[in-house]
């Protein structure tokens, strides 16, 4: 290994470990919304075969649906399940490789950012002007789409961790994980 | 400036990006970002929210994290386990013997899980050392798992396929009853290769299992009947229209759940396992879907795809023209690109295209889902290879050569598949009627 170890140039510090269970409990929650999703569609399956009035349910869905994916993201970036081509990294020298990583890192981080910035201004926006949702549950459309502006900004948070891991001399998590996860033979994360 | 020229910027921009390692879903958000800041006058922040938060905010990509999660509950219970001894005593008398086993456990395994990369892993993990313990070749069964592994995207319910018709605005259940046929000729030809080849090589078939009586048979494969019935139970409610596929995910959920109870493997670990696995993977397929979504908008504004369609046209170039034309595409693609990322990146520009020379969008994805396939078993990138080198220790181009027969299989399911499309659109038609 030319890298050196990541636990040497980060050390375990109360922000390291605060930041990995902010992540954490975020994507739990993303998970929590995937029970939920199941959990509403077998109840408004029955409903119907009952005659139960089930009309919002699908409006609920969506919005889970939406949370799901929007509050796991750092975790599943940071987790390296997000998938990248690697051809070329791979072929590279280790040297290339670090210069690769923090070039694509920092395009990361101005496009989540830009990312962050508009989903916080137009959830801001419809908090402000008071919008309702479409469909048959009239919520203010800024609650489901806090999801989004909370999860996208925990991304920025996450792609940030990562570039100055990576700019100390570290190596990305997201490379050590899947490395680990595949050295233990373990492919359920592979699409 | 001309707008096949801003096309090729775009792709350029895309290319580099892409090589650099840049992540996927981001190179797509950043294309889109390009294109409508510098060629349209519309304002790229508004969209870009839009797109986001109305491609993930759909009730019917709910199916997505469930189906995602009913393959993960499914991939940590004793299913895999009890595959081989299940299916074992039924295969004595075919010729192949227990070769069958990989294709048929790779075929079951493919259609509760929607992933080719953990069928692969899966059956392997159990077949291989019960092949080479009784001395069959290890070459067919490397092939054969590589390449059966792939099944898992093409049997439904698969989640390439929920991915494709999100992208490509068709009915998920459409295209899950038209996966049914061709998955099972795929199965078929698979077959048929490897009982050929056990008859030419009779010498090197070991000998067969001690007989067992048919109720023997019974009480070995019994462990896989409640699968099984969960498998006829998903497809059953898919081809009587009796649920939304939303509703069908959520039942293989609960179905899956007890299926682990009754195995006596659902710990609190797998259950948390599974629960977060599929999230994640879910969340991924998402954010490619939004980035997509949004670079959708950029194409739909600076008009791109119809351009190209209507200069593909203007080439007057016969449908099966076309179709090679694209088969060369998504094999340069599938050299670097995961099946996913392939659908979603070419949706925008490459349905237009398909659509306007008069192929049927659900012939299309079955079409690309098989070319999928392939380059999960082609080098520099097939991901199977990869699956089974880090499994068996064996250098991944050994494993591509033992899988060149059942490739050759593929083409002939997709050369098939192509002049007589019927076998894609026959069941959807049947049972659903015949689309606009």
């Amino acid at each position: 290994m030319t890298h050196p170890p990541a636990t040497i140039s980060n050390p375990p510090s109360a922000l390291r470990a605060g930041l990995d269970a902010v992540y954490i409990a975020s994507a739990v929650a993303g998970a929590v919304c995937v029970a939920l999703i199941c959990a509403l569609m077998v109840f408004q399956s029955l409903g119907r075969e009952f005659g139960l009035n089930t009309g919002a349910t699908n409006d609920i869905v969506s919005w889970l649906c939406a949370a799901a994916a929007f509050l796991t993201m750092a975790h599943a970036f940071k987790h390296g399940d997000f998938v990248r081509v690697t051809l070329v990294l791979e072929k590279v020298s280790p040297k290339v490789r670090r210069v690769l990583e923090l070039v694509s890192l920092f395009i990361a981080l101005v496009a989540v950012a830009y990312l962050a910035w508009w989903a916080c201004r137009f959830t801001y926006q419809s908090y402000e002007f008071n919008e309702l949702a479409q469909g048959l549950l009239p919520l203010p459309i800024w609650i489901p789409q806090l999801s989004f502006a909370f999860g996208a900004v925990l991304l920025l948070v996450a792609v940030l961790d990562e570039f100055v891991i990576v700019a100390r001399g570290g190596v990305p998590t997201f490379v050590r994980l899947t490395a680990e996860r595949h050295a233990k033979g373990d492919f359920s994360s592979d699409i | 400036m001309d707008i096949l020229t801003i096309g090729g910027i775009l792709l350029i921009l895309m290319m580099v990006l892409l090589s650099g390692g840049v992540w996927i879903a981001m190179t797509l958000a950043i294309c889109g970002w390009v294109g409508q800041a510098f060629f349209t006058s519309t304002q790229p922040g508004l969209n870009l929210f839009s797109a986001f938060w109305e491609s993930n905010a759909s009730w019917e990509l709910a199916a997505l994290p469930l189906f995602i999660w009913m393959g993960e509950i499914l991939f940590r219970t004793k299913l895999s386990e009890e595959m081989f001894t299940g299916l074992a005593p039924w295969l004595n008398r075919v010729p192949g013997r227990l070769f069958h086993t990989t294709i048929l456990g790779c075929g079951i395994f493919g259609s509760v899980s929607g992933s080719s990369a953990a069928t692969c892993a899966t059956i392997a993990k159990v077949s291989l050392p019960e092949l080479k313990k009784r001395g069959y070749d290890e070459k067919i069964a490397l092939g054969s798992l590589a390449t059966a592994g792939t099944l898992g995207i093409l049997i439904p319910p698969s989640i390439t396929m929920v991915v494709y018709a999100v992208a490509a605005d068709a009915s998920i259940i459409r295209i899950f009853l038209a996966g049914f046929l061709p998955g099972l000729l795929l199965m078929g030809l698979f077959s048929g290769y490897i009982a050929w080849w056990s008859i030419r090589n009779k010498d090197k078939m070991p000998p067969p299992e001690p007989e067992t009586s048919f109720i023997e048979k019974l009480r070995l494969s019994k462990n896989l009947i409640p699968c099984a019935l969960l498998i006829v139970f998903i497809c059953w409610s898919l081809i009587a229209g009796w649920a939304t596929a939303t509703e069908c995910a959520a039942y293989g959920v609960v179905g899956s759940l007890a299926l682990a109870a009754w195995s006596r493997s659902l710990t609190w670990t797998n259950f948390n396992d599974a629960l977060m696995g599929a999230t994640r993977t879910s969340c991924m397929i998402m954010f490619i879907l939004a980035g997509a979504a949004f670079l959708t908008k950029t194409m739909a504004f600076t008009g791109v795809p119809r351009e190209l369609a209507e200069w593909v046209n203007s080439m007057n170039l016969s449908p099966y023209a076309l179709i090679a034309c694209l088969v060369v595409v998504y094999l340069v693609l599938g050299t670097a690109l995961d099946g996913i990322s392939m659908i979603v990146l070419t949706a925008a520009v490459v349905m237009p295209m398909v659509q306007k020379a008069g192929f049927d969008l659900i012939w299309f994805g079955i079409f690309v889902i098989l070319l999928v396939e392939i380059a999960e078993v082609t080098p520099p990138v097939g991901f199977n290879l990869f699956v089974l080198q880090n499994m068996t220790g064996k250098d991944s181009n050994t494993i591509a050569v033992a899988a060149i027969p059942f490739f050759f299989c593929l083409v002939v399911c997709i050369v098939l598949v192509t002049i007589f499309p019927q076998i894609v659109t026959i069941l959807p038609d049947l049972v659903m009627g015949v689309s606009k």
